[in-house]
């Protein structure tokens, strides 16, 4: 694959997934520079991995891999360090915010995604964006089994804290 | 709130996207961070390997030139460091092989996460211990010239720094290691 197809097929992936990319940017980073630096890490991951995609898999599936193992691994301090020896133009804002008007009872279950533990913030985000318990399993490396009594704990979890979260009143 | 309203709230609200993207923007930081990272990397790799070879190279050669030859510990030495240069050069291989494949789970890519880091912390454990040795082929070097009180203190202060710099280094990736097997362990056990 040439470097040209492949700028292409990134662009067009960028275009058609970043919806998905941001929900796990989201759900990883909380500030603004962190958010922008973790989509800029994703974003070069799935870059690097279009000459090994061979379609064995769905491209959402594919990029829920990669982002989320990017994700996983990622650490805002890092961006810190590194963003202290970089230019101006360099460090330019990637993300800028659309005019949407977030739903609070959104912005109320993201907070609580990010506030579960890494790798329950990643099967909370498969099991929302309605993946089979065995897709997840594949994505996580974990048994199916093992997914299940995740989720079940997971549901749990944010059933509860959304009564609490009724209770006084969103 | 029930489950299925958690859903649909999902369901109905992250179809949107949240950001706009500044492509330019997002195109020039990808050309830049992918030569980046993989240059970092590249340069103190190659600097241990070149440093590391040539050196043991300039004690064998030394060693066979100067009329004392035969030096057991020049030679004891010589292969330490060849052996450094070729620890660096098996396990560069071994993150190349490893670094463009992108379909391992979360748990195999923590595990490949794991061994790199394992790898960084040996690499930094080896190049603390490496000091002993310089340090004591220095010392030894100026005794034998002769050279003022100043600047073995001078030298011995050089190395000390050399010394707290490699620990800090260490602290970073063996921290940074317990994380990521903490996680690791976090997927195996399914806990």
């Amino acid at each position: 694959m040439s470097e040209s197809e492949q700028n292409q097929l990134f662009k067009a992936w960028i275009s058609q997934y970043k919806a998905l990319i941001f929900k796990v940017v989201r759900a990883y980073a909380a500030e603004p520079m962190d958010q922008d630096d973790l989509f800029q890490e994703i974003s070069i991951q799935v870059w690097h991995s279009i000459p090994a995609f061979q379609q064995q898999s769905a491209n959402t599936t594919w990029i829920y891999r990669i982002a989320l193992n990017t994700a996983l691994k990622w650490r805002g301090n890092e961006r810190k360090h590194v963003a202290a020896h970089e230019s101006l133009d360099n460090v330019q804002a990637i993300l800028q915010a659309t005019p949407i008007q977030i739903d609070e009872r959104l912005a109320w279950l993201y907070e609580e995604i990010y506030k579960l533990d890494d790798i329950d913030r990643s099967i909370t985000l498969l099991l929302l964006d309605g993946f089979s318990y065995k897709e997840m399993a594949t994505i996580v490396g974990m048994s199916e089994s093992n997914v299940g009594v995740k989720i079940n704990r997971i549901k749990k979890q944010l059933i509860t804290k959304s009564k609490q979260q009724t209770y006084h009143g969103i | 709130m029930e489950f299925d309203e958690l859903q649909k709230i999902w369901d109905s609200q992250t179809k949107e996207p949240l950001w706009a993207i500044n492509e330019t923007a997002l195109h020039n930081r990808i050309s830049a961070k992918k030569q980046q990272a993989s240059h970092i990397t590249n340069v103190s790799e190659l600097i241990l390997f070149v440093v590391n070879l040539g050196a043991a190279a300039f004690m064998i050669g030394l060693n066979f030139i100067k009329s004392d030859a035969g030096n057991l510990w020049l030679y004891l030495m010589a292969a330490w460091m060849i052996g450094t240069a070729v620890y660096v050069l098996v396990n560069r291989l071994r993150r190349l092989n490893g670094s463009h494949t992108f379909d391992r789970s979360l748990l195999g890519e923590l595990r490949y996460a794991v061994s790199l880091a394992t790898y960084q912390v040996r690499l930094s454990q080896l190049m603390r211990w490496n000091i002993v040795p310089i340090v004591l082929l220095s010392m030894l070097g100026v005794w034998k010239g002769e050279q003022s009180i100043g600047i073995v203190l001078a030298i011995g202060l050089f190395f000390i720094l050399i010394y707290f710099a490699s620990r800090w280094e260490h602290g970073i990736y063996t921290s940074r290691k317990r994380e990521l097997e903490a996680l690791q362990n976090k997927l195996e056990k399914g806990i």
